[in-house]
């Protein structure tokens, strides 16, 4: 075994569909990838789509991040094969039961889109192992050190980082092309983005939702822009009273989340760091992903901020796995990456799991 | 061709605070891997990808930085564990998870 080129990582997502036709359901994705590679999801799950709650999990936007799609992919293989053969799984000394896999596949509608930046996976794993964003040269001026776009700050959420944060906050988000979190000229500008979107927008039963990437062993929860508080409404991202004061953390602003998802997040995150430690010992963090500097046009925080924004749409807690650590770094041997599988996909199962408690 | 046979290091650099972690990053914005993480005493430290020249211009009166690795070098030779084709070509052929089937 090996990382999964972007070839392999079509065909698994496509084999599993055809091999499990009554848990499973092949999502093409409206649009191709800035070098026009088709892109695919799988929904799994034995009721009817859109009978359930639904989670949404995505990875490997990051292009070095290779171990996000194995991740994926390998859940969802072991929930549909576990499934059909009525077993439980078993992580080392994280198990689930039969019953536990029947939960998730009965009551939940798990869509699971394993590469949404496969031009930037394909570059990265045969040109540059350190590039992280896609490959779009539009804004590159013909110099191939300004390709890209970082998919992860081209979501809708506080994307005018000038004004909403303070001069001094360091935001880790950029207007340069030439730099590694690159924002786009607008938001969702890039067709990987607008692909996650379409899925949040399709699925509108979405409730939970993780963006898997690496390193740091951490479970972040919303929010990314400034150090959450739960006591004041008016400090929120659509205010601007507070645009220029955001981003500081622990000082006149901190970012509004109402305490029972405050709460529901944690949880949700300790579950997943509990289970995770169960198989090996890891010890993965639960925190929110504002630590130190804040970032902008995030998924996890985007997905989240919908129901804010509109209230007509769903409430989606939002989750970013950073897995594997310092060791190991990007691109760990892939005999330590099956560790760090079996450790993250123990951890999504129990989130599952929790989710649906 | 250029690009891709620098060096990249990988740093741990370490400030004596976050305020001047902040001001680092704001000046240098070096590519960093991660998030940070601030230690009890209030240092705080961060991993970052550098150009050896980019390196240097991190050190600074309150910051000390470490080098881990050449991780483009570590990088390109990981690319040799990357499937080549299609190992899910054959009909019978599916992904399995890495789960005991208890
Ligand atoms: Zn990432």
């Amino acid at each position: 075994m090996s990382y999964l080129n972007i070839t392999e990582v079509e065909s698994a997502v496509t084999s599993l569909a055809t091999a499990f036709p009554g848990t499973s359901e092949l999502i093409d994705l409206p649009e191709p990838s800035v070098e026009e590679r088709a892109c695919h999801a799988l929904r799994i799950g034995a009721a009817p789509s859109g009978t359930n709650d639904c989670a949404v999990l995505i990875g490997g936007v990051h292009a070095r991040e290779w171990g996000s799609c194995e991740i994926l992919i390998h859940l969802v293989a072991d929930l549909l094969e576990a499934y059909d053969a009525g077993t439980g799984l078993g992580y080392g000394g994280t198990t689930f039961t039969a019953d536990d896999v029947r939960k998730i596949l009965r009551e939940l509608d798990l869509v699971v889109f394993p590469l949404v930046n496969p031009d930037g996976r394909r570059y990265s794993q045969t040109v540059e192992p350190l590039w992280r964003k896609n490959r779009n040269p539009a804004r590159s001026g013909g110099d191939p050190e300004r390709i890209g776009v970082d998919i992860n700050r081209n979501y809708d959420f506080l994307f005018d980082f000038a004004t909403a944060f303070h001069p001094t906050a360091a935001p880790r988000v950029s207007t340069d092309p030439g730099d590694i979190v690159y924002q786009g000229p607008e938001p969702f500008s890039e067709p990987e983005t607008r692909n996650v979107r379409w899925l949040f927008d399709t699925w509108p039963r979405t409730r939970w939702f993780v963006d898997v990437h690496s390193y740091s062993e951490d479970m972040l929860t919303v929010w990314g822009d400034d150090e959450n508080q739960s006591d004041d409404g008016l400090q929120n991202f659509l205010n601007p009273d507070f645009d220029h004061l955001r981003g500081l953390g622990a000082d006149v602003y901190g970012e509004f989340l109402a305490k029972s998802d405050a709460d529901d997040s944690t949880v949700l995150a300790e579950r997943f760091c509990a289970a995770v430690h169960g198989v090996r010992g890891r010890t993965y963090r639960a925190m929110s992903g504002y630590q130190l500097y804040p970032t902008s046009g995030t998924s996890d925080d985007y997905a989240y901020s919908r129901h804010i924004v509109d209230r007509r749409k769903g409430k989606i807690l939002g989750f970013t796995v950073e897995w594997g650590d310092e060791a190991g770094g990007f691109h760990p041997p892939w005999a330590e990456m099956k560790r760090i599988v079996r450790d993250v996909d123990a951890g999504l199962v129990q989130f599952c799991l929790a989710a649906l408690a | 061709m250029s690009s891709t046979c620098q060096p990249i290091l990988r740093v741990r650099v370490h400030a004596r605070d976050a305020e001047t972690l902040r001001a680092l990053l704001r000046d240098t914005r070096p590519d960093v891997g991660g998030i940070a993480h601030r230690a009890d005493d209030g240092s705080c430290s961060i991993v970052a990808y550098v150009s050896p020249d980019q390196a240097e211009a991190l050190e600074r009166e309150g910051v000390s930085v470490t080098t881990i690795d050449d991780a483009a070098a570590k990088g390109r030779a990981r690319q040799a564990e990357v499937g080549d084709g299609d190992r899910f070509a054959p009909a019978d052929a599916v992904p399995h998870g890495l789960a005991d089937k208890i």
